[in-house]
């Protein structure tokens, strides 16, 4: 199939997720669309397949144009998409997964599990896939699950296969089979989508590359054409910011870990000054999110924890006074979705920090317009619900929350993950001015170039355990890959 | 206008007001007395305040369908401590009402501590605790000591006593609720449990209280109502559990949690039983009541969905 965009565009109150974007997906080419988070990726995926309704655009599939309602007209059109999170029923096998509601029936109507197991049997071993189409999918790992997903979507033959991210959690060995995958399409003349912000892969799978920036276009390339550095150019539009680190002091040690255990990781050796910036990097499922969480919430098994010199033994979160964590899972997390922005600013200080035990509404209020200029939340009022504000700016809020109840330690797991350039910047700002002002910060992140900007000093991590530790003055890119790798 | 839709207190408390207006105007004899008035209150006083406790239940994200049983079993623990052991009634108040905060306990422990599913847990606890209401009673108690039936019999200002208790009940929860710390994290609770833990919220020692206070509101029910009929039948409260999750789901709360006020759980109690009092004087059968109710309940939230929609685009 050839798939053509053409001038699509799509507004969010507030914003152009999509503006003006054209791009074509030939016949058998693997066609990488990248930017940072927030350049509108997932939206324009969206469009594609009928999730969301262009305000102004065409989409045409070989030469005719088409106006999805919904993905159903996008599947029955030929194109099967892979969504970045999973949607499999936990409880089924794989089979039954991957022939979901199309099921092999009996002559009577009653689902064929033999003819069911036998077709998926098939169908894995023509993608070369090693599952048994009996396994549940709640016994697979993750990164299985994502097979599951993307064998599904083979399942219905499609014309144009669209991955959202798909290597997100994928281990080495369920990346070769991916590849595989990818090349067999490819050599059937379907083309495939990717959508990706990962580097290493793009330049490994792409025949051209789209990049998108705050919902533009940045242009269409051949991959060969572009190096790692051209690349990074046109999603960020400018070189990385320098660091704004210097000068700031180091005070005394606040936490400090030594071999601590639990799970997801084991022998994690680690110290935190205040005033300072720490890094954790790592691998996606290396165990850094598994750690910051044991840091904030005392969810370790075996070894010492020390906060402020005394030894911490926390049997739930409200023990962790004096610190503060914003978690990686935003929605699942983080957010009180169905209440107001004041209540989302509120929440630790009415857990933990609040004076006194009558809530006053006009000191509330004060409190929530504090933190909301000083991160600068653009919301039309306080009293907005949470769920109707962009990625960006719920994470100010959950910072913000965090900082109402004056924490000494603030643990982030990616402080920018799915949030716009603007609001990034806002939020590096707001980090350095809180270290300069001597609090401890802890930040996990996956890209190692926000690291590198943020951090003082940066824990590699490895396998659950703590590798070493780096200089974020002096130290690379490729010092830090060769460490976590 | 947004506030109205958006609110449920508003637009219930305005569609009573219409609803009394419209019954005065047609049944101008009958409806708008304050005998009629007093006798509304009467008959709602027990769900009210078991519907105060499921409100913040359901606020919390859970719910507990043992309280129909808890009511029963309050008035009958009271009853056979004054009829066969002649023990004095402050004494045996006090033991009911214990009583049933222990039931709330259990509850509370296995469904926040143990994650057992409230629907599962209260449904087990539903029959267990009638199952007790029935062996302590027997057929029922009567003659039962004359200051224990004074609780719920006599009066002030013209009105009985469990409307003042019910209205006693309704103000301090709805102040507690609006302005104490630890009532407003209930709301963190029901909107995203796992946030809320995060945040710093003991979640699982809240929810057990929530069920603990729950159950001490139907046992604080139960003994009104046992005292105002002079007696204790283990049938009390039969239905009452799913009569007061429809009053406090009318005022506002979601199964889904994190939402509802404590005064709508009056105004729901309120309109349920002004449509049955109307439908008794305009002579409707027992039978359509159940009918009308459910009718009302699903319209309500239907409607509600359709305007949040339309409001939301």
């Amino acid at each position: 199939m050839r798939l053509e965009i053409e001038h699509i565009t799509r507004h969010f109150p507030g914003v152009r997720a999509v503006d003006d974007v054209s791009l074509s997906v030939e016949p058998g080419e693997v066609h990488a669309v990248c930017g940072e988070n927030g350049a509108g990726k997932s939206t324009l995926m969206h469009l594609l397949v009928g999730n969301l309704r262009p305000d102004a655009g065409r989409i045409r599939c070989d030469g005719q144009e088409v106006h999805f309602h919904g993905p159903e007209d996008a599947f029955r059109a030929g194109i099967a998409i892979v969504y970045q999170h999973l949607s499999l029923a936990e409880g089924l096998s794989v089979a039954e997964n991957i022939f979901v509601n199309r099921q092999p029936r009996s002559r009577f109507g009653w689902v064929d599990y033999r003819a069911l197991y036998r077709q998926a049997g098939v169908l894995l071993d023509a993608w070369q896939v090693d599952l048994s189409p009996r396994t549940q999918v709640a016994r697979l790992p993750a990164a299985q699950k994502q097979i599951v997903e993307i064998v599904k979507a083979l399942a219905h033959t499609p014309r144009l296969l669209i991955l959202d991210e798909p290597t997100a959690s994928l281990t080495e060995r369920e990346t070769q089979t991916l590849y595989g995958i990818i090349a067999r399409l490819n050599a059937q003349g379907v083309p495939v989508l990717y959508i990706s912000h990962r580097l290493a892969e793009i330049f490994r799978l792409a025949d051209r590359i789209t990049v998108l920036k705050d919902g533009k276009s940045q242009g269409t390339y051949a991959a060969a054409a572009l190096d790692r550095p051209a690349l990074i150019r046109l999603m960020t539009g400018r070189e990385l910011p320098a660091s704004q680190r210097d000068g700031r002091p180091r005070g005394e040690v606040l936490l400090e870990a030594a071999d601590l255990r639990g799970k997801g990781f084991e022998g994690v050796d680690l110290r935190l000054h205040r005033g300072e910036i720490l890094g954790l990097a790592g691998l996606s499922g290396a165990g850094r999110s598994e750690i910051a969480r044991a840091l904030a919430t005392g969810s370790f098994t075996a070894g010492e924890l020390r906060f402020r010199g005394r030894p911490l033994r926390m049997a739930h979160p409200a023990d962790a006074r004096g610190i503060a964590y914003v978690p990686e899972d935003r929605k699942q997390l983080g957010i009180f979705p169905g209440m107001s922005v004041q209540d989302n600013l509120l929440a630790s200080s009415l857990a933990t920090a609040w004076p006194g035990r009558w809530y006053r509404p006009a000191r509330a209020a004060q409190m929530a317009r504090e933190g909301q200029e000083r991160f600068r939340i653009a919301t039309p009022s306080l009293a907005q619900r949470a769920e109707r504000l962009s990625g960006g700016n719920q994470q100010k809020v959950l910072l913000a929350r965090c900082l109402l109840a004056a924490p000494e330690l603030l643990i982030v797991d990616e402080p920018t993950h799915g949030v716009d350039v603007g609001a990034k910047h806002d939020i590096y700002r707001l980090l350095h001015a809180l270290a300069g002002e001597g609090m401890a910060i802890l930040v996990v992140s996956s890209e190692l170039p926000e690291l590198l900007s943020l951090c003082d000093r940066i824990v590699a991590v490895r396998a659950g355990r703590t590798v070493g530790m780096l200089d974020a003055a002096s130290a690379s890119e490729a010092q830090i890959l060769a460490m976590i790798l | 206008m947004k506030k109205l839709l958006e609110e449920r207190m508003y637009s219930l408390g305005l569609l009573l007001l219409l609803i009394c207006i419209a019954a005065a105007l047609l049944f101008p004899d009958t409806f708008p007395s304050f005998a009629n008035f007093r006798q509304i209150l009467l008959n709602l006083s027990t769900d009210t305040i078991v519907a105060v406790g499921m409100m913040l239940l359901l606020v919390a994200g859970v719910f507990d369908l043992s309280v129909g049983s808890v009511v029963a079993f309050a008035g009958c623990l009271s009853a056979w401590l004054m009829y066969f052991l002649q023990v004095p009634v402050p004494l045996a108040v006090a033991a009911g009402l214990g009583a049933s905060l222990c039931l709330g306990a259990v509850n509370g422990y296995l469904v926040a501590y143990h994650q057992i599913n409230p629907m599962i847990q209260t449904l087990a606890m539903m029959g267990i605790v009638r199952g007790l209401a029935l062996m302590l009673s027997g057929a029922g108690i009567q003659d039962l000591p004359y200051w224990f039936n004074a609780i719920g019999q006599s009066q002030l200002l013209g009105v009985q006593m469990p409307v003042w208790y019910m209205l006693l009940v309704v103000v301090v929860f709805s102040f507690l609720a609006q302005y104490s710390v630890f009532f407003r994290r209930y709301y963190y609770i029901g909107s995203n449990e796992q946030a809320a833990a995060l945040s710093g919220i003991r979640v699982r020692q809240m929810k057990m209280t929530a069920f603990v206070l729950s159950a001490g509101l139907a046992g604080l029910a139960g003994i009104l109502l046992a005292s105002r009929l002079g007696a204790a039948l283990p049938t009390l409260g039969r239905g009452l559990e799913l009569r007061v999750i429809t009053a406090a789901i009318l005022g506002g709360a979601s199964l889904s949690g994190g939402t509802g006020k404590i005064p709508g759980a009056l105004l729901g109690a309120l309109f349920m039983g002004i449509v049955a009092n109307l439908m008794v004087i305009a002579r409707i059968s027992g039978y359509w009541q159940e009918i009308i109710l459910g009718i009302i309940l699903i319209a309500t939230l239907w409607l509600d969905k359709s305007f949040q929609q339309r409001y939301a685009s």
